[in-house]
């Protein structure tokens, strides 16, 4: 389980809600010429974020993708169309901020092309009395210095009214990268989209710079940094155009983010399936999905098992054998909790009704139960023609409760009622009730389900609970009732 | 929660869990069980070591023998009808007399021979054997109690269970049958469980239903203070179940019988724990107790019952 986490990189946690986005792009396009080529930035597999599914919807457009340096586009090309066609793009995008890992550093950008070689200068006069600093001493004050606070360090006269020409005279995002480059920081500009749900008409704009770890972001306009993780989808990187059409009109664009509580296991599950290392070609993933979907319910059963040991053996709770609650869970599963519930109550009534009558007769046990499993099939089989008719589906389910073991707890039932008086009877078919309901509960909760299908070996964890448990000797809860005369005369 | 388990503790009360784990499975080897869960075979060991038993009138095997029984009963009016593997008291049926067509039960009851065949074929058939196996029909002499404890029973026969650990009894009750139980001498069906005191053989508290009294409900007489006679050879007997049967850990089913004295009714390998509140007192420090004692009251069943007497008056 370690390597699956640590080698493989498996998510330590089933679901992770929140973490991934929906992104999508919806364009009207309106040719104006023959030929119209709309061009968008795509997100891009970046360390701290990662594509799991791409969709588009081209329309009448040919699409195809073009890679640039560190962007990438999609290119819808049409000819000949008329009206307006509104082209979509989607992409669900797992977002993990803390995996922002480069191993090698960028090399310092040059400056940009408007900043001419005197400010160029003078922003490295103005940062020189930062050189000893480390980089994010550094750009934290860069950052100050852009909002106009200087801390300790205010330049003279001669050096600040420069600068504030400067910054009067070019464009914000060029100043910021050429006081970070003559800083000695790489930079780049970057834009993307919010990590906001909602709808955004326009791309934000913002810079990044590289701190020796990892690359910071800080807001263009004001020259604050953001706080990590930092809440942007970048979509493109420098200079390159986040959307361009030639020979058409681009009548409305906007980008649209919506959170998707998607389980991480969907988001590894094309990882693991592309994957050749033994452990994700031996994954319960590569079973055909109609097995599943058993071995995720068959991998939680034990808990169930676990369950049943802990009721009887630690509150000393009675229950009807050791699996039917299990089975009667699995059965819940098709049947739905309320129904099955009053199925299986219902059975016990009349099964033992039936089995009075049984008793009248003198039947030997085989045949006895043999009677009793028709009559469980029997009403069952009514049940169901009754579920048809009046489009009750959870009715039509009891044929997959397990019949067999009901017969046995109908004369099980019946036997302890006899023996032992109804209140014990009732009370350990409330017992195996309870444990079922928990059991379908567990087995239907599905952040346990699929840890349990990414990591089968979790089942030796719960192998070990069991042993623990079978090694308990310590008093039952019942006990404390059993016993209590003791307590009363002290 | 769990001041009320250091409580238990403290009182040297044995659990469930423990008893299971700690005494059954560590004491009772498995190959032994028959032995105490199978009636036939603690009969034919008791005989082999001298241990008296009910007479063994016939075994049915098969639902063919069932015509052979009737044969065979003409020379009984009474006797007892006990599947081999029961447990608890259950499928057993105590006969009494006989009609014309049928036979009286100890509670008075008539039983038509079809019903009394149909009984034999149910516990053939399993319904009342350990694991719903298919089992063997004893049919035995009818015991004919020692009147001693007439007052303090109602219908039905006392019977005295004495727990034996290593060979040591540890602990015993006699179990009262009372009207509730129908004359069953099984505490969860009723009846009344009262402590001896070893040494003696004198009945202390009793339990009904986990309530403490001090007098029969249904015949109002005191039940402590009754001496039971022979209780030496009981003690005797209850220890040399250890050597008969191998199991460690065992409680012996007696019944005094008028004139044979103590009779042993059955074995069993997995005591209920009931035996402690009909004496008020926790298993788990005698267990202890024994444990610690010398090595050499281990020899042989009189040293171990002498021991017992002593330690656990």
């Amino acid at each position: 389980m370690t390597y699956r986490i640590v080698g493989l990189g498996y998510p330590v946690f089933p679901t992770a809600p929140g973490q991934t986005w929906q992104l999508q792009i919806n364009a009207l396009v309106t040719p104006l010429e023959k030929e119209c080529v709309l061009s968008l930035a795509l997100p891009l597999d970046r360390p701290g974020n990662l594509i799991i599914e791409e969709n588009v919807f081209s329309g009448p457009y040919h699409f195809s993708l073009q890679r640039e340096e560190s962007n990438r586009a999609g290119i819808w090309t049409g000819s000949d169309i008329t009206g307006p066609e509104p082209i979509t793009y989607r992409a669900i995008i797992l977002y993990r901020p803390n995996r922002l890992v480069r191993k090698e550093a960028p090399g310092i950008g040059s400056y940009p092309l408007s900043i001419k070689k005197e400010e160029q200068a003078l922003l490295e006069k103005l940062t020189a009395r930062w050189t000893r600093l480390s980089p994010i001493a550094r750009l934290s004050a860069v950052s100050e210095a852009l909002q106009g606070r200087w801390g300790g360090s205010i330049p003279g006269e001669e050096e600040l009214r420069p600068w504030h020409d400067l910054q009067n005279k070019h464009d914000r995002t060029d100043l910021i990268l050429a006081i970070l480059t003559a800083a000695g920081l790489p930079a780049r500009s970057v834009q993307g989209v919010r990590l906001t749900e909602g709808v955004q008409t326009g791309l934000t704009q913002w810079i990044e710079i590289w701190t020796g770890k990892k690359w910071e972001a800080l807001k263009s306009e004001t020259g604050e940094l953001y706080k990590t993780p930092v809440p942007l989808l970048p979509l493109v990187v420098g200079t390159f155009p986040p959307v361009r059409t030639t020979g058409g009109d681009l009548t409305d664009i906007r980008w649209m983010m919506s959170r998707q509580v998607v389980s991480q296991w969907k988001l590894h599950y094309e990882d693991i399936i592309r994957s050749d290392r033994i452990l994700n070609r031996w994954s319960l993933f590569r079973l055909p999905e109609e097995f599943q979907q058993t071995f995720r319910i068959l991998l939680l059963v034990p808990i169930g098992a676990l369950l049943i040991g802990l009721l009887r053996n630690v509150v000393g709770f009675p229950t009807f054998g050791i699996f039917m609650p299990v089975l009667m869970a699995l059965a819940f599963r098709n049947t739905g909790l309320v129904y099955g519930m009053s199925i299986f109550g219902g059975v016990l009534f009349f099964g033992y009704l039936a089995r009075r009558f049984l008793d009248r007769i003198h039947l030997l046990l085989v045949p006895r139960m043999a009677v009793l499993l028709s009559l469980v099939i029997c009403s069952f089989t009514i049940l169901a023609l009754l579920g048809n008719q009046y489009g009750l589906r959870q009715f039509m389910a009891v044929g997959l409760l397990p019949f067999v073991i009901l017969t046995m707890i109908i004369e099980r039932f019946f036997i302890l009622i006899e023996e032992s008086g109804l209140k014990e009877a009732l009370l350990t078919s409330a017992g195996s009730a309870a444990v079922s309901v928990i059991t379908y509960q567990i087995i239907s909760w599905e952040p346990l389900q699929l840890s349990f299908f990414v990591y089968p070996e979790l089942i030796l964890w719960v192998a070990a609970l069991q042993i623990l448990l079978g090694r308990y000797t310590g008093y039952r809860l019942s006990e404390l009732i059993r016993f209590r005369n003791f307590r009363e005369r002290v | 929660m769990f001041p009320g388990f250091r409580f238990l503790r403290q009182r040297g009360l044995l659990g469930m869990n423990s008893r299971n784990a700690d005494y059954i499975m560590v004491y009772n080897p498995r190959s032994a069980f028959p032995l105490a869960d199978n009636k036939v075979q603690t009969k034919q060991l008791a005989l082999k070591f001298g241990i008296p038993t009910p007479d063994l009138f016939y075994v049915v095997e098969n639902h063919g023998s069932i015509a052979r029984l009737h044969r065979i009963l003409k020379n009984h009016r009474a006797f007892v009808v006990k599947p081999a593997r029961g447990s608890g008291g259950s499928g057993i049926l105590l006969i009494q007399d006989r009609t014309a067509d049928g036979f009286i039960t100890q509670s008075q009851r008539v039983l038509s021979k079809d019903a009394f065949n149909n009984h034999i074929s149910a516990i053939l058939s399993g319904v009342y054997s350990l694991e719903g196996l298919e089992d063997r029909v004893i049919i035995e002499s009818l015991i004919h109690p020692d009147p001693i404890f007439n007052p303090v029973a109602y219908q039905g026969v006392p019977d005295e269970r004495v727990l034996v650990y290593r060979g040591v009894p540890v602990m015993a009750m006699v179990r009262l049958p009372t009207r509730a139980s129908d004359g069953k001498a099984n505490l969860h069906r009723g009846a009344i469980g009262a402590g001896i005191d070893l040494g003696q053989g004198l009945t202390l508290s009793a339990v009904h239903k986990s309530r403490i009294i001090s007098h029969h409900p249904d015949t109002g007489n005191p039940v402590a203070g009754i001496r039971i006679p022979h209780w030496e050879k009981i003690l005797y007997l209850a220890a040399l179940s250890k050597d008969m049967t191998g199991l460690q850990f065992l409680g012996a089913d007696f019944i005094l019988d008028r004139e044979r004295g103590p009779v042993l009714l059955e074995l069993n390998a997995r005591p209920g724990l009931s035996i402690q509140m009909a004496n008020q007192k926790g298993l788990g420090h005698r267990l202890d107790q024994t444990d610690r004692a010398a090595p050499e009251i281990f020899l042989n069943p009189e040293s171990r019952v002498k021991w017992a007497q002593e330690a656990f008056q």
